[in-house]
């Protein structure tokens, strides 16, 4: 919204700030000054200012209603120029209204006799400030009847109409051309104006070509019309055209107000056009708007803004913003004017104090008395958080992807038995789908470095995954590790991703031949990772890349992995008072057997309380077998203990 | 014993000595000459036995013959020992790899919302998070947004299953899942993706991240609100960082606050960067609006609190100087193998 400072002046008589003060004091009381220019208007230096207006102040859309602001902020009187009476006519007008759900207030009258000449200079200037073109005097006087009061007014060549002219909702029209000559294709749930035959404007967007105003227009019917919001909205966005008029009316506009918005515009195109009225005023308003009372606690501000605001200020500020007061029994009614359609609470009311009382006024150097209140971190937050710190110690750079994956990829990488969750509009169409694992970003990621030469790729991400079931829309946080390199093997990649389990508190740590395979893993290397014997992720080889790089990528479920890091109670300290004894044994296991379930029974059988470590010394393949030397290093026992459980443990006695 | 004898033994132990070259050779030298059945101290047990007209003065001379034989003995083995163990220093010595090691990097977000939620656990904050896949209640309408609000016209909506399923527009979503589910008082703060629906450009992207910052106590108010932030703009920004406050409207707050902070490129003078204005918009805030209190099922007349939302995409932009937004989230985002920038 722009306004002249020359007109806040004219309408707040005994402003002394300056425009630039002006505009500050706008802006602290929520309408921000995003724009200040130098001007000329009527001969004179002006300043133009450019405001953001609040979304829920229709009422400041005008003139009139940020003098109104001004003029409270700076405690003067605001001087709304009074206008005379619509001189009385007893000829009705033909109008219907049909669309009565959707229509709040309809007024009309018809004048006769208007001459629509060229606008005056002084005019074409004001309309050039609101970057709108010189659209002849009578169009010119309704769009700036619209600036000064915030009521879009529609003016209807009546000599172009046929029968009586009707509110209605769309159900016959196909289309409309608009006054601006563009044709509007329609979807048949619009609240039209229509005569007859044709359809005269799209209500509270946009007039039609047919009954528009031109040089020869004569006789007009002038209209103000206040509609249900959100038809107003739904209509706007649906066709993709938005006015002066829809930003107004898609808002809250106060009905009662637009008595005034018509007294002016009539008595405009009476002095500037000749003509005189010919019909009694139209008057559809079959709910009148009636201000809430708010029971208000003089104390509301001081408590909420945390500074005191007296009683005397308070009051002072609601006068001044023309809400009414009314004091009984040491309880306080304040009632707002109808125009301020926002104002229903009495939070409402504490804002307004507060605001204009200024924000300014509220301390920002004092530190924040806070009470101190309960830590409800959830554990899977600080996990994340310790991972990031292992990964990077490990090496790993953090990267961050699109949640949103093209069409095809899920199908790729997906292990899970969830079904792919689709979005319904996405802008963005040719990334429709929600990830289903982190793998395709960091894929991404390491084919730009790739591309680019970066050489060391050991890349992460932590983020979420998601995933329908049984119509249930899943989500998880989960962690993905990529490693893309020449020399390295998945034995060095794998000792990477258990560093990281093994350093966030997870020992029982075991791989086993994966049963949901990923279409782009490498099905000879691809392992389901087990911790506490529960499947918290993936481990896998991705299939040959024009990259020619060794690919490994691990995924952790990172929801799994809290749950079951709650239960684990780690203690590695022990005290060592005799040499450690190392004893080899050698295994042999058939192809496709798992080393790591021949080592959970192992661990099932064996005493742990003199083990220090079962590690593999060495791998050997003979024909269909492989051989393992397992390394059983034992504490806290003589050579001769050892070497007896050793040899009972791995049933050597014999040999 | 003459003393001819002795002067050739001890000329004897000079040449083995000159041609000893080994901490083995004089091992063996030492057995030869100072062990019980070496030449030197059989020398010495010898001297009990001579007669006692020649003991004084031949005793003598075996005494100061056997100290020489020492004396000549003990430096030369300093001397081999010495000259093995500084060979052995070399051979076994190793030099520093030159070469720095690689180290990993969080991404910009990451290290931006840790130093933030340090910030805020200091103060006694808890760190919470939210789905992603949100439902229309607690996106929109338990924080005052009605499905008719012209407020819905601010967050272009990406609809999982419209009219009830979404992706969150705002991590304000967050704080609905937090009313509704713990018992106040709480102090939290939320960092997190949210969705709307826009193209991607250098500008503007469909996925973002803001930081959302939630206080439900007895006695929270708009001073409070206003300190909060400025820690955070400090710790951010530092100590001389410029702020206002002005009035701002957002349905799920009352009163609504729109924190500003003077352009750090102009100073507040105007400049493209902030469009003209001297001031970049930071965020949201305000007192948590009665309605939103009421749907999660809060009494007013006791719990009051204040909530702010913050975007921080920009923020990392403008810290480490990324002009595209699509940078953030992957593709042209590279680390820098040394974390100085000052060496590379």
């Amino acid at each position: 919204m722009k306004v002249l400072y020359s007109e806040i002046k004219e309408l707040v008589p005994g402003l002394k700030a300056s425009p630039k003060e002006v505009g500050g004091a706008l802006t602290l009381t929520g309408f921000m000054m995003d724009g200040f220019a130098e001007v000329s208007h009527k001969g004179k230096k002006d300043y133009l200012l450019s405001l953001e207006i609040r979304q829920n102040r229709a009422d400041c859309l005008s003139v009139i209603g940020l003098a109104q602001e001004v003029a409270a902020y700076y405690n003067l009187k605001l001087n709304v120029p009074a206008i005379k009476p619509i001189s009385k006519n007893t000829k009705k007008l033909d109008i219907k209204i049909e669309a009565t759900e959707e229509t709040k207030r309809v007024l009309a009258i018809k004048i006769d006799g208007v001459k629509n000449i060229e606008s005056p200079k002084w005019l074409k200037e004001y309309m050039s400030f609101y970057g709108l073109n010189s659209a002849g005097l009578l169009v010119d006087l309704s769009n700036y009847v619209m600036m000064l009061t915030g009521y879009p007014s529609h003016l209807i060549d009546f000599d172009k109409t046929e029968g009586p002219i009707c509110w209605s909702m769309n159900n016959s029209f196909k289309e409309i051309t608009t006054l601006l000559g563009s044709v509007t294709k329609l979807n048949n749930n619009e609240i039209i104006i229509r005569d007859n035959n044709s359809i005269l404007a799209l209500a509270g967007i946009i007039g039609g070509k047919t009954d528009s105003i031109d040089i020869k227009t004569k006789s007009i019917i002038a209209e103000i019309a206040v509609y249900d919001r959100s038809i107003i909205r739904k209509n706007s966005r649906s066709l993709s055209i938005t006015t002066e008029a829809s930003r107004r009316l898609e808002k809250d506009l106060d009905p009662n107000g637009a008595d005034y918005a018509m007294k002016m515009l009539v008595s405009l195109i009476l002095k500037y056009t000749g003509g005189q009225v010919t019909s009694s005023l139209f008057n559809y308003y079959p709910k009148k708007y009636v201000s809430p009372k708010i029971q208000f606690d003089k104390e509301l501000p001081s408590k909420l803004s945390g500074i005191e605001i007296s009683s005397k200020d308070t009051l002072r500020i609601l006068k001044g913003l023309n809400f009414q007061i009314i004091s009984k029994n040491n309880k306080l009614t304040v009632i707002p004017p109808t125009s301020r359609m926002d104002v229903s609470l009495s939070e409402d009311l504490a804002e307004e104090v507060i605001r204009i009382y200024g924000y300014n006024h509220i301390s920002t150097n004092e530190t924040p008395c806070l009470e101190i209140v309960k830590n409800i971190t959830p554990k899977n937050i600080i996990l994340s958080e310790k991972i990031r710190d292992v990964l990077t110690a490990l090496g790993f750079d953090e990267t961050l992807s699109w949640p949103l994956t093209q069409e095809g990829i899920n199908d790729k990488f997906n292990y899970s038995n969830l079904k792919e969750i689709t979005t319904q509009n996405s802008v963005n169409d040719l990334f429709p789908n929600l990830r289903q694992s982190i793998a395709p970003g960091l894929l991404n990621q390491m084919n730009e470095y790739f591309k680019k030469g970066v050489e060391y790729i050991d890349i992460f991400e932590i983020g979420k995954v998601f995933g329908e079931k049984n119509k249930n829309y899943l989500e998880h946080d989960s962690l993905g590790i990529l490693s893309a390199t020449k020399n390295n093997t998945l034995p060095q990649f794998k000792d990477k991703g258990e560093s990281l389990l093994r350093l966030l508190g997870f020992e029982d740590v075991k791989y086993f031949e994966s049963k949901s395979k990923p279409k782009k893993s490498n099905p000879q290397s691809c392992w389901d990772v087990f911790v506490n014997n529960q499947n918290i992720g993936i481990l896998y080889k991705l299939t040959p890349s024009e990259t020619k790089l060794n690919i490994y990528f691990a995924e952790i479920d990172i929801e799994k992995i809290t749950k079951l890091l709650v239960s684990v109670n780690n203690n590695p300290v022990v005290e060592l008072t005799q040499k450690l004894i190392p004893l080899d044994v050698n295994i042999e296991l058939d192809e496709g057997k798992s080393i790591f379930e021949y080592l959970d029974n192992l661990e099932k059988k064996i005493n742990k309380k003199n083990i220090w470590s079962i590690n593999i010394a060495d791998i050997y393949q003979i024909k269909e077998k492989k051989r393992y030397t397992l390394r059983v290093t034992y504490k806290e026992l003589s050579d001769k203990e050892a070497k007896e459980i050793h040899l009972k443990t791995f049933g050597l006695n014999n040999i | 014993m003459t003393e001819e004898q002795v002067k050739i033994l001890l000329e004897e132990l000079k040449a083995d000595l000159q041609s000893a070259d080994s901490s083995v050779a004089i091992t063996k030298l030492w057995h030869k000459y100072f062990s019980d059945t070496g030449s030197f101290k059989l020398l010495i047990k010898k001297i009990k036995d001579l007669p006692a007209e020649e003991k004084k003065t031949t005793a003598l001379i075996i005494q100061q013959a056997y100290k020489e034989a020492q004396d000549l003995f003990t430096e030369k083995e300093k001397s081999i020992k010495g000259g093995e163990m500084s060979g052995n220093i070399k051979s076994q010595s190793e030099d520093i790899n030159p070469i720095a090691p690689k180290i990993g990097h969080l991404h910009p977000i990451s290290k931006t919302i840790r130093e933030m939620n340090e910030l805020f656990t200091s103060m006694g904050f808890s760190i919470m998070d939210g789905p992603e896949i949100e439902t229309d209640e607690f996106c929109f309408q338990r924080l005052n947004v009605p499905s008719d609000h012209p407020a819905r016209d601010m967050q272009d909506t990406i609809y999982i299953k419209e009219p009830d399923y979404l992706l969150r527009t705002q991590t304000s979503s967050i704080e609905a899942q937090v009313l509704a589910k713990y018992k106040p008082p709480f102090k939290i703060v939320c960092p997190g993706k949210s969705y709307r629906n826009e193209s991607v450009n250098k500008s503007n992207h469909f996925v973002f991240h803001q930081y959302q910052g939630v206080v439900v106590t007895e006695r929270a108010n708009m001073k409070d609100l206003f300190g909060t932030f400025q820690v955070l703009f400090k710790k951010m920004y530092g100590e001389d960082v410029v702020t206002r406050y002005r009035n701002k409207y957002y349905p799920e707050v009352e009163p609504g606050v729109g924190p500003d902070m003077q352009c750090f490129n102009c100073h507040g003078k105007g400049c493209p960067l902030c469009k003209g204005v001297g001031w970049i918009e930071m965020g949201g805030a305000g007192i948590i609006h009665p309605n939103v209190m009421k749907m999660a099922g809060l009494d007013t007349k006791k719990w009051v609190g204040f909530a702010f939302g913050l975007g921080l995409d920009r923020w990392v932009m403008a810290k480490y100087k990324i002009t595209d937004i699509r940078t953030l989230l992957g593709g042209n985002l590279g680390y820098k193998y040394y974390e100085n920038e000052s060496i590379i």
